[in-house]
């Protein structure tokens, strides 16, 4: 008897794996757009909101004000028209009228107010993007005014993006599900948390012809491996790609779209006033270390060509970018000996750097190897990933690899060139750099701004201040079927740029 | 038998409490800036201090550990620093997942040990070799080597089952099986090859046995000797075997539910890990435990009931 059952649980199994062959839930040629994303969904709370790759889970519930399009450029969505006044601390912005929340409530200058004072009251990172808001004011039912202690170049961008998202005043203090007057609602009934999140239509949503899919399912897949699968069994229609699966996955016949989220790697010199290795405070001595790398090699090697070699602070798309600049630093290891003699370190000098094997394991032998053949004695420190960013930040090390991006020029700057920004753990300090800083703040138009960003940009990379050597590129693949269009300072493509592809 | 069962709860119990305040104090001496974690690289420094105090790390260590034991012995783990979610929530949501591949790797590798094993007792000569050869490489690959080639091979080119994701039982039946599939039968090679030699080594020992000579002699046919005698004397072995298999899958999970994006208890451990995320953590180390502690008392009650001699020791 004990074999007979065995033996039926054995055939059942067997007999099901037969049964169902032929393709799992391909989404092709449906209404439904189902992305892979690489990280966690942050709280439905927008004041512990995040504002990287976890910005696809807010997408679909929460509208912003102001929409950012393919280029970058500030378009209309709640916010219909917006100015700055003279002294450009306070926008003014103009409501679209008789939109609502899924909810019910109407989104008002009451509900703007309430909900952007909530995101700005939180410590996540879309909090952080507005923490320069004073106040905000309700001067009709339709026109708000939001007061800022400074100017500042990054509001406008910001409210399109997870800080401007609004929310549902009834929502707000503890959204067990989230309530927005975007294009989609969370379907809970369909929903895992943590694991699968799916959207239905908002059947009353105002601009609903930009979204061309009924249902959007997003689905967390931790694993680069378990995606890939995924994407190529026709599970996804959507998800990064590792810059060395691009081929394969190319040749399989799927979409891969490749674009610049605007992270700059290479070597950062935290030490800039040579507090701890003495030698990084002369000028010579940085410039030595920007023409000791093969860029080109070593983008080809970390990442597998894909890349752009690059010498200065922003991207290409990015304000504030100057072509020229990248020609400032050659490889020439014979230069940089000879600028390392010139400094009075003509055996080099020696430095403790934080080994980022475990996790950059290609940029990380560049980086060594590099110093080493200019003459730059290194010794690697061991300690686990998760401890890197904190011992960056107290201070522990005069240079390391390191990667930073940020979604607009202000952002980048204000991350790492100011006194007091997060990414200067050395508390270095410009005079020269905080005037720019300071008029280009309080600069009204484009031209100016765009004129004062590159003179920064050109100060920087003379005074050497760190040595980048690549652009980083992303990859993000879709299916046949599908169609994306990546967007400047977004790490994924928002999913407002999806559509099926045409024929 | 029941001072027996009361001193193992008691020794299971004090497991538990051994093991998470362990953890807790790993967790809370690697020096991990947590809060930088969560909020990226992107964050100001008043962000950063501000989230630490909202999540109580700037209070003393034992305060901390008081207040997290208050709470998890009535039966409230938390909740995630990292997500918001709750960490009973989540341990709710995953356990059945891992349990699901875990319990369907053990029914096949119980099944296919007993028929391999029986096979290569009785048959010997080249079908035991065979056996023999595939249990030590069965035994020697790695699981997420054969969940990699069986992901490639029978979902991604051949498509007949689901490369990742799970179906929860109750939501499709079939889908449920289709989506455990791959995963426990990569967990099952090990166990197999394991148990598989259990059951031979054992069978061949009780097929020398003097009981089963006077069943032949006596006229019986080989096949009412072996499934009704043989293996029956020769299954307590192999139980302890597959008992012990059942909790080195479950570690062997991890590694699995990763390559199949299965959204198990070991992908919830594994990115608490390397985020730091301790309440999260905490939970599930203190769940496995007492899945584990639960598993060998049960073997012990089943070793008790079969033989009264264990319960005086």
């Amino acid at each position: 008897m004990r074999k007979t059952v065995a033996f039926v649980g054995a055939a059942v199994l067997t007999a099901t794996v037969a049964a169902c062959g032929g393709g799992g839930g391909a989404a092709g040629g449906d209404s439904t757009l189902t992305l892979g994303e690489s990280v966690t969904a942050t709280p439905w709370d927008l004041a512990d909101a995040s504002i990287g790759p976890e910005a696809q889970y807010y997408q679909p519930v929460y509208d912003t004000l102001i929409r950012l399009d393919t280029k970058g450029k500030a378009t209309p969505n709640l916010a219909t028209s917006w100015s700055y006044d003279k002294s450009r601390t306070t926008l003014t912005l103009k409501l679209r009228e008789g939109i609502k929340f899924t909810d019910g409530t109407a989104v008002d200058a009451d509900a703007v107010k309430k909900s952007l004072t909530h995101t700005r009251s939180g410590s996540g990172t879309a909090a952080g993007q507005i923490q320069d808001i004073s106040g905000v004011d309700v001067v009709d039912e339709h026109t708000v005014a939001i007061r800022l202690s400074h100017p500042s170049a990054s509001l406008v961008p910001a409210l399109g993006q997870v800080s401007g998202m609004i929310a549902s005043p009834k929502a707000l203090d503890d959204p067990k599900t989230p309530v927005g007057s975007g294009p989609y609602r969370l379907d809970t009934a369909a929903t895992t948390v943590g694991t699968t999140y799916t959207y239905t239509r908002n059947a009353d949503y105002w601009n609903a012809k930009a979204f061309p899919y009924d249902t959007i399912v997003i689905k967390y897949l931790s694993d680069q491996t378990a995606r890939n699968n995924a994407l190529m069994s026709g599970q996804l229609d959507g998800a990064t790609l590792n810059l060395n699966r691009v081929k394969t996955v190319k040749s399989r016949g799927l979409n891969v779209q490749t674009y610049q989220p605007g992270d700059i790697e290479g070597l950062y010199i935290w030490d800039r006033a040579g507090k701890i290795v003495p030698a990084l405070g002369k000028l010579k001595v940085r410039q030595a270390l920007n023409h000791a790398f093969d860029k080109k090699a070593i983008i080809k090697a970390s990442k597998t060509g894909l890349g752009t070699p690059t010498a200065q602070l922003f991207a290409k798309n990015e304000e504030g970018y100057a072509a020229d600049l990248d020609d400032t630093y050659s490889y020439d290891p014979d230069k940089a000996r000879k600028l390392l003699a010139e400094a009075g370190y003509p055996n080099g000098f020696s430095v403790t750097i934080p080994d980022m094997s475990s996790i950059f394991p290609q940029e990380q032998a560049a980086l060594t190897q590099s110093l080493k053949d200019i003459g730059i004695k290194v010794t690697l420190d061991n300690l686990p990933s998760n401890q890197i960013f904190s011992s960056l930040l107290a201070g522990k090390y005069a240079m390391s690899y390191f990667k930073l991006g940020a979604t607009t020029s202000w952002d980048k700057v204000q991350l790492q060139l100011p006194k007091n920004s997060t990414w200067n753990p050395f508390k270095y300090d410009d005079p020269k750099v905080d005037g720019l800083l300071t008029r280009i703040g309080e600069a009204s138009d484009d031209d100016q701004r765009a004129e004062l960003f590159q003179k920064l940009n050109t100060y920087v990379v003379d005074q050497a201040w760190n040595a980048p050597w690549n652009v980083m590129v992303n990859a993000y693949a879709t299916a046949k079927d599908v169609k994306v269009t990546p967007q400047p300072g977004a790490q994924y493509p928002p999913i407002y740029n999806f559509e099926p592809a045409a024929g | 038998m029941l001072v027996f069962l009361f001193r193992r709860i008691a020794a299971g119990a004090v497991l538990v409490v051994v093991v998470a305040t362990a953890t807790f104090l790993m967790l809370s001496l690697t020096g991990t800036d947590v809060a930088r974690n969560i909020l990226g690289e992107t964050a100001t420094r008043d962000a950063v201090t501000a989230k630490s105090q909202e999540l109580g790390l700037d209070q003393p260590l034992a305060e901390r550990y008081w207040h997290w034991v208050q709470h998890a012995v009535q039966g409230d783990l938390g909740t995630s620093w990292f997500t918001g979610d709750s960490v009973n929530q989540s341990l709710t949501d995953t356990l059945p997942v891992t349990l699901s591949v875990v319990l369907a790797g053990l029914l096949i590798a119980a099944v296919l040990s007993v028929l391999l094993g029986t096979a290569a007792a009785l048959r010997g000569g080249w079908v035991d070799r065979l056996v023999q050869i595939g249990a030590v490489l069965g035994t020697a690959v790695p699981s997420f080597l054969i969940a990699l080639v069986l992901a490639v091979t029978l979902a991604v080119r051949l498509g007949w089952l689901p490369a990742t994701g799970y179906v929860a039982m109750d939501v499709s039946g079939i889908d449920w099986l289709r989506s455990i599939t791959l995963p426990a039968v990569s967990l099952a090679v090990g166990a197999t090859a394991a148990t598989a030699m259990q059951v031979r080594g054992a069978l061949v020992d009780v097929l020398r046995a003097d009981f089963v000579r006077t069943l032949r002699s006596r006229g019986l046919n080989t096949r009412s000797v072996v499934f009704r005698h043989a293996l029956r004397n020769a299954a307590p072995p192999a139980l302890t075997v597959l008992a012990l298999q059942f909790i080195g899958l479950i570690g062997g999970a991890v590694v699995v539910e990763k390559v199949f994006g299965l959204p198990g208890i070991g992908t919830l451990a594994n990115s608490a890990a390397v985020r730091g995320d301790a309440p999260v953590l905490l939970g599930t180390v203190v769940v496995t435990v007492v899945i584990v502690v639960a598993v060998n008392l049960l073997l012990d009650i089943a070793y008790g009931w079969l033989n009264p001699k264990v319960r005086v020791s």
